[in-house]
């Protein structure tokens, strides 16, 4: 059908490949770039990553920027306070975010205060109160899985109040992503294969939701064919540098996707889930992402039935009688999960987890039912289907 | 044939008396609905609530009493604690006939959510529940993703308070 309306917006650089670090200098060059601050956290750093970005400038006869390493797993208005501080202080004029969602969230939000001055990061939240053009911001995910590098949003925790604060802009994105193939090489097994997850339901759920569109659909679908033809591959062979990039890659993709089309129930449980129980984003993208699909089927076959194409191949697409393709394009997504808990034991059930309690599960409800994610899920749900999908998920 | 100009009178004057109807209906809704007053009873009293079309309106301003019930805003905030605005009169127009659902309107970037996403949550399921009781279950079909069953008897009574709740208050000219 014909989509009635819509808009699709990524002006995000994507500087994607083997040396795609080398092209940074350059790109910092040409938007008159002298002082730049990183931007990162204390895992990347432990393992060595800054290293290959330290040589590159080095190599290019330039300064090693200023770095600020102390982003924690959930970032806070405290520490882009502390990181606008090292920024001010430094006398920088731009950042480079290096690592994964808290990283990339954690430097949006000093950008904001680096160009707009001030210390009232508040004053900005909710929905596009940027009225311009932000530093330059450069991306360099650690992982492959958020697509932060090309959303323009940002959540912020005020760890005083325990709440959450989204900022969103256009001015949020920016300016670069860069996907170099060296910054994932290291990266274990199960991240791997958590993030991997996360991309693929990004993918998924923006060409299955209410918003999706035919931009959209394009990343999308190319996203999910580079997901499942690689991520086992790299499971196999975790220094494989091609098939890091190819997921790297998707991963963007799947961002552009989603940030153009919006997610549903996998994340509106997920992030609830992530609430409550405290697990990882992607596993939990992962635990859901069949089930959801099983309650949404009825509302999105044809799509659904689509979807097979890029996660099977064009043979057993063409192999599979129509009506069957959507229950295919699941059976597919759940050996897909079989093939990663062979692998890494990523679990496959809330029950496999070990760290979700069925007496959660309401709780869990409450909290998803409010979540905005729902709004663009295909089909309507009320407390009772958010169980019910949940105790699918169980075992 | 209808001049443009008029056309574009009429609609916005639509538009201007859908806004009123809306915001009466919810404040109507939310003393006679169940579901409805136990998602307005998590804004706080004073929790000031507008719909608006972007850039001059019209709209309406609610505000909690905090018990689950709400009325129309008497003094505004600097600053609404929660805003939903239509870009343009005609999206407004679009949801306003019901010729589109407002999930749908986000869905096609017709409208924007400034303020606690929970809230606007509970906002649109409002919405979607007062549609459902006071429109023709053919029309509310359109414009929702999941028509609430419920016996038509008890739509019927409920659907009367609110009419005649916002039609005495359009009469007696509290409108936004």
């Amino acid at each position: 059908m014909t989509k009635a309306f819509y808009e699709f917006f990524c002006p995000v650089k994507i500087i994607a490949g083997h040396k795609a670090l080398e092209h940074i200098p350059f790109e910092l060059s040409a938007l008159s770039v002298e002082r730049p601050l990183i931007v990162t956290d204390k895992g990347v750093r432990g393992v060595g990553l800054l290293s290959h970005i330290e040589n590159v400038f080095a190599a290019a006869g330039l300064p090693i920027p200023v770095i600020f390493d102390d982003v924690p797993p959930d970032s806070s208005l405290h520490t882009v306070r502390n990181a606008t501080a090292v920024y001010r202080d430094n006398d920088c004029d731009a950042i480079i975010a290096i690592g994964g969602g808290s990283v990339i969230d954690t430097s949006k939000a000093l950008n904001v205060l680096a160009s707009e001055g001030g210390d009232d990061l508040l004053k900005y939240s909710g929905a596009h109160n940027l009225k311009r053009p932000l530093k330059p911001l450069f991306v360099i995910p650690t992982t492959s899985g958020t697509g932060s590098e090309v959303t323009m949003v940002a959540m912020i925790s005020d760890t005083e109040k325990g709440v959450k604060i989204p900022f969103t802009s256009y001015f949020l994105l920016p300016n670069a992503a860069v996907l170099d193939p060296r910054m994932t090489l290291t990266l274990p097994p199960h991240i791997t294969a958590m993030t991997a997850m996360d991309a693929l339901t990004h993918a998924i759920e923006a060409y299955t939701c209410m918003a999706a569109n035919p931009m959209s659909d394009a990343y999308a679908t190319a996203a999910v064919q580079k997901i499942v033809g690689n991520i086992l591959k790299v499971m196999d062979h975790p220094h494989d540098a091609d098939g890091r990039l190819e997921l790297a890659q998707a991963s963007t993709m799947a961002g552009i996707a989603f940030s153009n089309s919006m997610v549903g129930m996998v994340h509106a449980l997920g992030h609830s889930i992530g609430a409550v129980c405290h697990l990882p984003h992607g596993l939990c993208m992962s635990l859901l992402l069949p089930y959801v699909l099983e309650y949404n089927q009825d509302a999105i076959a044809e799509r659904l039935g689509q979807l097979l194409l890029p996660l099977a191949g064009a043979e057993f697409y063409a192999a599979t009688p129509a009506a069957s393709r959507a229950i295919r394009s699941i059976l597919v997504i759940r050996q897909l999960r079989d093939d990663l808990y062979a692998r890494c034991k990523l679990p496959r059930t809330l029950q496999e987890t070990g760290k979700v309690k069925q007496e959660q599960l309401e709780q869990i409800v409450e909290v998803a039912i409010n979540d905005g994610s729902l709004i663009y899920n295909p089909k309507e749900a009320d407390r009772p289907d958010l169980l019910a999908v949940l105790k699918a998920a169980w075992a | 044939m209808i001049p443009q100009k008029l056309k574009l009178d009429i609609e916005r004057a639509y538009v201007d008396t859908m806004m009123s109807v809306l915001a009466q209906g919810l404040v109507a809704t939310s003393r006679i609905d169940k579901s409805v007053h136990s998602e307005f009873s998590h804004f706080p009293q004073g929790y000031q609530v507008q719909m608006t079309v972007m850039p001059h309106g019209p709209g309406f301003l609610l505000e909690a009493n905090g018990d689950g019930t709400v009325d129309l805003a008497k003094i505004p905030k600097p600053k609404p604690d929660l805003c939903v605005k239509f870009k343009h009169h005609s999206h407004a127009l679009l949801v306003l006939t019901f010729q589109e659902g407002t999930a749908r309107a986000f869905a096609n970037d017709r409208m924007i959510a400034d303020g606690d996403v929970a809230n606007a949550v509970r906002l649109i399921r409002c919405m979607n529940k007062m549609e459902a009781l006071i429109l023709p279950k053919m029309v509310a079909k359109l414009a929702l993703k999941r028509y609430p069953e419920m016996p038509l008897l008890q739509k019927m009574i409920k659907a009367t308070y609110i009419y005649s709740l916002v039609a005495k208050n359009l009469l007696l000219g509290k409108s936004k």
